[in-house]
């Protein structure tokens, strides 16, 4: 009788072990997604930023009254290049997204421009890095929906608040500082 | 959360089909090597049988780890050129952010009609492979929902399920077709020759396998549930958030002429399954129809 109850014991503090390290691991794991999904909108960024300059160079040679543009387009690749926080980096990176737009719309006037090899690929190449912004932002909003998810379902808000792990923040860019990008013709 | 745990249920319930799939085709190909066994007769019978084992475990052996380079050769594809084939790298790259899985290899297969297939055992040995046609045809919108419905069946497994499936079942099919094939032309041609005992031997293999073949493609069409296209499109969605490419991409399917006779030999049957759509283009609905038909699923995908 003692036997059958010092199994049940021993049975049950395995069982409770299991839990505490399941989702502990839990825990990392997804901890861990985030940070490498924001990793990757580091990369599509910086990949955005360094194109940025030879677009300006063959921009230049065809369009050399757009200074306003050019000056908005430079302004805010500097401004993402010195973002040190991924909500900064995501919103210098939406400005500058907003400004290349710019860009192109005026291409359309300069025929040259747009029949340039060089310009056309770098547009393309802008263009798929737009999506992929978009793409790993995605992904990194489904990593936290899927920590927040376990973290205030029980039993994971117990060992949430138990391991002292940090709640994370959704990235957002509101309407209004959308609107604050203005491009001046 | 419920939207996970359905995927980690998938998955886990691709992993342990694939499991039993394998233990079930070792079973038949031992039972098969022990027949003959029997049939050589007590001297050969260890001889036989280990060769058997030995046979069936290498067949499952090659048949997991190439399941995706046979199902690649059997359609004739090739790996498609990264700056020739720009937009489908791109597309593919952009898609693997958005579901957070390693990007898979790419292939083309030449044919003018929309069709696409994802293989592999895993996620990080997974191929994607187009028709032309499909990226001749589909704007880009549309090659985004194509090739998200496909990484949608390499992140729930249903790849190594469905290659398995097609290529270890299709095998027996296609093995037995060559058999029963050099039988009957051993029939007529030294047939009186042979001892009495491998006679008989053969012709009860053959009648065997002769019933067991089609039975094999209807296996492989049935187990290959009509069901995973559905979640696929859904999963789909999820990755695109939107369904819009994908339902014109199946709507412009839909339109297209059916097969000439020279086309359909580029599709092998037990690969068929595998396709986005049914490349047959056999309009039946019923149970043993490879594909749910192309209108329920444009439907559902409105609806989401």
């Amino acid at each position: 009788m003692v036997s059958v109850l010092v199994w049940v014991i021993l049975g049950l503090a395995v069982l409770l072990a299991v839990i505490f390290i399941y989702y502990y691991n839990r825990f990392i794991v997804l901890e861990n997604r985030i940070k490498n999904s924001s990793a990757q909108i580091d990369v599509q960024l910086k990949r955005r930023a360094d194109l940025v300059p030879n677009l300006v160079e063959s921009v230049k040679g065809f369009a050399k009254h757009e200074k306003a543009i050019m000056t908005e387009v430079t302004n805010a690749r500097v401004a993402l290049v010195r973002s040190t926080n991924l909500k900064d980096k995501v919103k210098a990176g939406d400005r500058l997204q907003d400004a290349l737009k710019s860009i192109f719309a005026i291409a359309e006037n300069y025929p040259n421009l747009r029949s340039n090899e060089n310009f056309l690929q770098l547009q393309q190449e802008l263009s798929s890095i737009e999506d992929k912004v978009a793409y790993s932002r995605q992904y990194y909003n489904d990593s936290i929906l899927e920590l927040e998810n376990i973290s205030q379902s029980f039993p994971g808000v117990f060992f949430f608040k138990l391991y002292g792990r940090k709640k994370q923040e959704y990235l957002k860019i509101t309407e209004a500082e959308r609107k604050n990008v203005k491009v001046e013709f | 959360m419920t939207q996970r745990l359905s995927f980690h249920d998938q998955i886990a319930s691709n992993k342990i089909k694939s499991f039993f799939l394998i233990a079930s085709i070792l079973a038949i190909l031992i039972l098969f090597g022990y027949i003959i066994a029997i049939v050589a007769g007590p001297d050969y019978f260890f001889f036989v049988m280990i060769l058997a084992i030995i046979g069936s475990l290498l067949y499952i052996w090659i048949g997991y780890y190439n399941s995706h380079s046979i199902a690649l050769a059997s359609v004739n594809a090739k790996p498609a050129d990264p700056v020739r084939y720009r937009q489908f790298h791109t597309i593919v790259e952009g898609l693997c952010l958005a579901s957070g899985l390693p990007k898979p290899k790419l292939y083309i297969m030449e044919e003018e009609h929309i069709n696409a297939f994802a293989s592999g055992r895993d996620p990080k040995h997974a191929v994607i492979c187009v028709t032309t046609g499909c990226l001749e045809k589909l704007d880009k919108q549309e090659l985004e929902g194509v090739l998200a419905h496909e990484l949608s069946h390499i992140a729930n497994f249903d790849i190594r399920f469905m290659t398995l499936t097609a290529v270890l079942v299709g095998m027996i099919a296609i093995i037995s077709e060559i058999f029963l094939r050099s039988l009957f032309w051993n029939s007529f041609s030294n047939g009186r020759d042979r001892d009495n005992k491998v006679h008989v031997f053969l012709i009860i293999a053959g009648i065997l396998l002769a019933i067991l073949a089609p039975l094999l493609v209807t296996l492989v069409q049935l187990a290959i549930s009509r069901k995973r296209e559905y979640t696929a499109d859904a999963s789909a969605v999820k990755f695109v958030r939107s369904p819009t490419g994908l339902i014109n991409a199946l709507k412009k399917i839909k339109h297209e002429s059916a097969l000439s006779a020279s086309q359909k030999h580029h599709y092998n049957k037990a690969v068929a399954p595998l396709f986005i759509a049914d490349p047959f283009k056999r309009k039946l609905d019923n149970l043993l129809a490879t594909h749910p038909p192309l209108e329920k699923r444009i439907a559902l995908l409105q609806r989401m």
